[in-house]
Formats: C-alpha cells, structure tokens, sequence
C-alpha cells in the first residue's frame, strides 16, 4: 500500500433521492497535495464534499472511499471529522442559542472524549480560541456570539475558516468557499488553507472561479462535469477554464 | 366565572369587569415590592404551586418561573390580576415531557389599570406519547392604557405520537397599548445536527447543545444564578432522558 495516500475514491456513484449525481468519480488525494475540483453548475460539486463528509440525504450506490486506509464510508460524520476530515460549508448553518465558544468547546472536546483524552483545560482553550480568531481576522467579541446567527456571507466563510484552523484537520475540503468574498476575505482564506499546507496534511478547493486560485497554488487541477472527472492537470488548466470556459471537456 | 361581571361596550368589543376578589389561594405581590421565585416541580415530589390567583399590586415586580421536568402530569390554572400602575410581572416557564405525561397550563392575565408591563414565555420539549395544552389569554381593560403585553410559547416535537396543543390569545379593549403573542410548534433542524457532526459533535450530543439553547432563554428568568445552575442540571439530566 501506498502510505502517502490520505484519500482513495474509486467509481464512486452517488445520488440524492432518485436522481444520481456522481457517476463513477476517481481521485486520489496524497500527503502534501492540493488539489482543486472546478466545473459548472449542477456538475456534482457540492454532492462530492457531502458524500465525503456523511451528509444524510445522499445515497452513495455504488464504489469506494477510503480515508488513512479506513472505509471512509461506513463512518459516521462525526467519526469523520475525528479522522481528520473538515468541510467548510459553501453555505454555514446557523445554531440559534449556541455560542461559538460554546459550539467549539463542544466539538474539540467530543473528539478528545471519543479519543480517550480528557478536556481540554479552560484556559489553553481559551489560549487557542484567542489566537485562531485573531489569525482569521475575526472580532473577539464573536466568541460570545450564537454561531452564523446574523453574520454577513463574508463572516460565515471567515467562520468556517476560524473552525478550520481550531480542529487542525488532515483533509480539509473548502465547497465554493470563496463565493461572493471580497479579495480581503480571500485572502484570510487562502491563509487559512495556506497555513495547512505542510508536507502531512491535504486539501480539496472546490470552486468555480479561479480568483482563490491565484491565492492557493494547486497540485492538480480536476475538472467535473455531469458526475465524472473529466480532465486533470496541474495548475496549467485553471487558466485555460478561465480563457475558455468548462463547454471543451 | 365570567357571570358576576359588568359589561363595558367598547369599540373593541364587550369586556366583561369582573371584580377582583382574593381567596384562599391568592398572592399578593405588594406595592413597591418584588417577589421572584422559580418552582421545579419533579416526578414524586409535592412542590407546591404558586397560588392560582395573583393580584399584582402599584410599582412591583413578579418574576415566576414553573419548571416541569419529566415524568409529571401537571395541571396548571393561574390568573394574574393587574391592579396597580408601574408594576411588573413575568411568568415563565419549561415543560419537559419524554413519556405519556398530561401537561396542562391555563393563564390568564387580566390587565386592569394603565402602564403595567406583562410577559409571559413558556417553552417545551416533548416526546413520547405525551400531550400538553397550553391556553394563553391576556386580557387589557378598556382604561389600561399603555399596557405591555407578551406571551410566547414555543414548542419542540420529537416524536411523531405525540401532541402539542396551544391556544394564545388576546383580548384588547384599550386603544394605546403594546401588545403580541405567538405560538411555534417545530422539530430540531436537521441542517445544524448535520452541520454540528461535522465538526465532531456526535448526533446526540448535537441534539443536546438544540434542546439547552432552546430552554435557555426562559431560565435566564431565573434570576439567582445558583439556583438557575443547579436547574440547568438537572435540566440538562433529563433532557439527555428523554433523547
């Protein structure tokens, strides 16, 4: 087995209800590498990072995931995010009477109970919190605030970003993360994903746009198209998308 | 009850004047005092209620907070008589049903005199086969200018067979007033458990975190924090019971 591998998708097939949207997706993701999924609208974006993370309303009929070697698919979306799977969502749910704080405390510490470890100290989470809000640009007094509850679209993708930075994960997947952000906003982004980027970890930079791109160099560029991969290359073919648009593959 | 009342014609309607009496079970919130008190009422415990009737007198301030954990048929009935200006009241509480319990609450706050301020929140949780009622009326008299008047109950279903019942209403007679109610009876969104998990929060824990923060607006009406800490426990206990 290759050990460099984090994740292995063969001929995936998924669908939503009746209707199938992924038809037959190959990837595989290494140690080290970002790799970004470009395509129209309506090509599977989106239905490829929910099947990854274990969203409930998709059925995946057919192939393969696997994560660090585990069936990726028989985990609950939990139990993925403990193997280090994180998914900033293109569009951040709001939890009415749930702190940030409170939202985070919770979620690192299910990871540390479901590891046998104790909670984490008050005071080093408290340490933590401060210096991965200050890293993503965002207000102190979010801390206190109920999550994504009357937040602007920039502030919930600086958000998921903040999250992202708290959990430290090892796959980090960004589903159109970059939509309707201003180029300040991209960039917190782009370091949020830069600073990840060490020779162990790996991301998945979903987009239509090539903007963030110019922020986040990419290893592989794949281009999706009716629930296939279509085309793959390196960072080359963002330009040719952009001159051309996705009608030649 | 409404038999021994004298009827006021007003644009609004007929309200119907109904002496305020005290009785046995009345309290009286005196002018100028304030009167705060939570009540658990627990399954096989006799906590005694607070008295169904309530005359709220000049410049006090009430705050009253029922809390009915699991495990408790309960039923309710209280009138709240406004007889003094500037004076406060607020009337909480949480219904926490995970089996076959029977709750029912009845209100009815009669504000009589100008300038009172009234709010009603109540919040519930249930499950199982369980089924309450919750009837809310607030009724502003013809001379009680510049009243206040809230009432809220939200409710959250979680299973299929069991049932939600409520009734807010409003009944004014004065024309220079503030007044609204609602009632909501919904389920734990599906979209934030989802949204939690991936975070690492586990399905029921994420449930856990929807349940407290839906209950934690009306224990704020709890006003010393110890005590509303030791509830929140016991809340959270049985919240995790009924799951």
């Amino acid at each position: 087995m290759d050990n460099d591998i984090l994740l292995q998708i063969n001929d995936l097939h998924a669908a939503a209800g009746e209707k199938e949207i992924l038809r037959g997706i190959d990837l595989t993701i290494r140690k080290g590498e970002i790799h970004a999924v470009m395509g129209p609208n309506g090509a599977g974006k989106s239905t490829l990072s929910a099947v990854l993370t274990g969203k409930p309303e998709y059925t995946v009929t057919s192939g393969s995931a696997t994560f660090m070697g585990k069936d990726l698919l028989a985990m609950k979306p939990e139990e993925r995010s403990w193997a280090g799977i994180f998914m900033s969502f293109q569009y951040p749910i709001e939890i009415p009477g749930v702190t940030i704080t409170n939202f985070m405390k919770t979620a690192i510490n299910s990871k540390r109970k479901a590891q046998g470890i104790e909670p984490m100290k008050a005071a080093e989470f408290l340490k933590l919190l401060r210096s991965k809000m200050a890293f993503v640009k965002m207000k102190p007094e979010f801390a206190k605030r109920e999550v994504n509850v009357g937040f602007s679209g920039g502030e919930k993708k600086r958000n998921e970003i903040f999250q992202m930075a708290m959990l430290d994960p090892v796959l980090s997947i960004l589903d159109e993360t970059d939509s309707g952000l201003d180029v300040d906003a991209l960039k917190i982004v782009a370091d949020g994903v830069n600073s990840l980027r060490t020779p162990l970890k790996a991301s998945i930079i979903i987009t239509h746009y090539q903007k963030l791109l110019e922020y986040i160099e990419p290893d592989y560029v794949h281009v999706l198209k009716a629930g296939k991969i279509v085309a793959t290359s390196g960072k080359e073919l963002v330009g040719e998308i952009e001159a051309e648009g996705f009608d030649k593959f | 009850m409404e038999g021994n009342g004298r009827y006021v014609e007003t644009p609004g309607g007929r309200y119907v004047d109904i002496p305020v009496k005290s009785g046995p079970d009345t309290l009286v919130v005196k002018a100028g005092t304030a009167f705060n008190r939570s009540y658990v009422i627990n399954a096989g415990s006799s906590v005694s209620m607070p008295a169904n009737h309530i005359i709220v007198e000049e410049g006090s301030l009430t705050d009253i907070c029922i809390i009915i954990m699991p495990g408790v048929d309960a039923d309710i009935p209280i009138t709240v008589d406004l007889i003094g200006e500037g004076s406060d009241f607020s009337l909480s509480g949480i219904y926490i049903c995970g089996s076959e319990e029977r709750v029912s609450l009845e209100t009815v706050v009669r504000h009589r005199v100008p300038g009172c301020k009234s709010n009603q929140h109540f919040n519930g949780i249930v499950s199982g086969t369980a089924r309450t009622d919750f009837f809310g009326r607030i009724i502003v008299a013809p001379d009680a200018q510049k009243t206040e008047a809230y009432q809220v109950n939200r409710n959250i279903l979680l299973s299929d067979k069991a049932k939600v019942n409520t009734k807010p209403q409003l009944e004014i007679y004065a024309d220079d007033v503030k007044c609204s109610h609602g009632a909501t009876i919904g389920r734990l969104d599906e979209e934030a458990q989802f949204y939690m998990r991936s975070r690492g929060i586990p399905l029921e824990e994420a449930k856990v975190l929807q349940m407290l923060s839906f209950i934690s607006p009306v224990l704020n009406h709890i006003r010393n924090s110890a005590e509303r800490e030791v509830v929140a426990k016991d809340i959270d206990e049985a919240i995790r019971k009924i799951l």
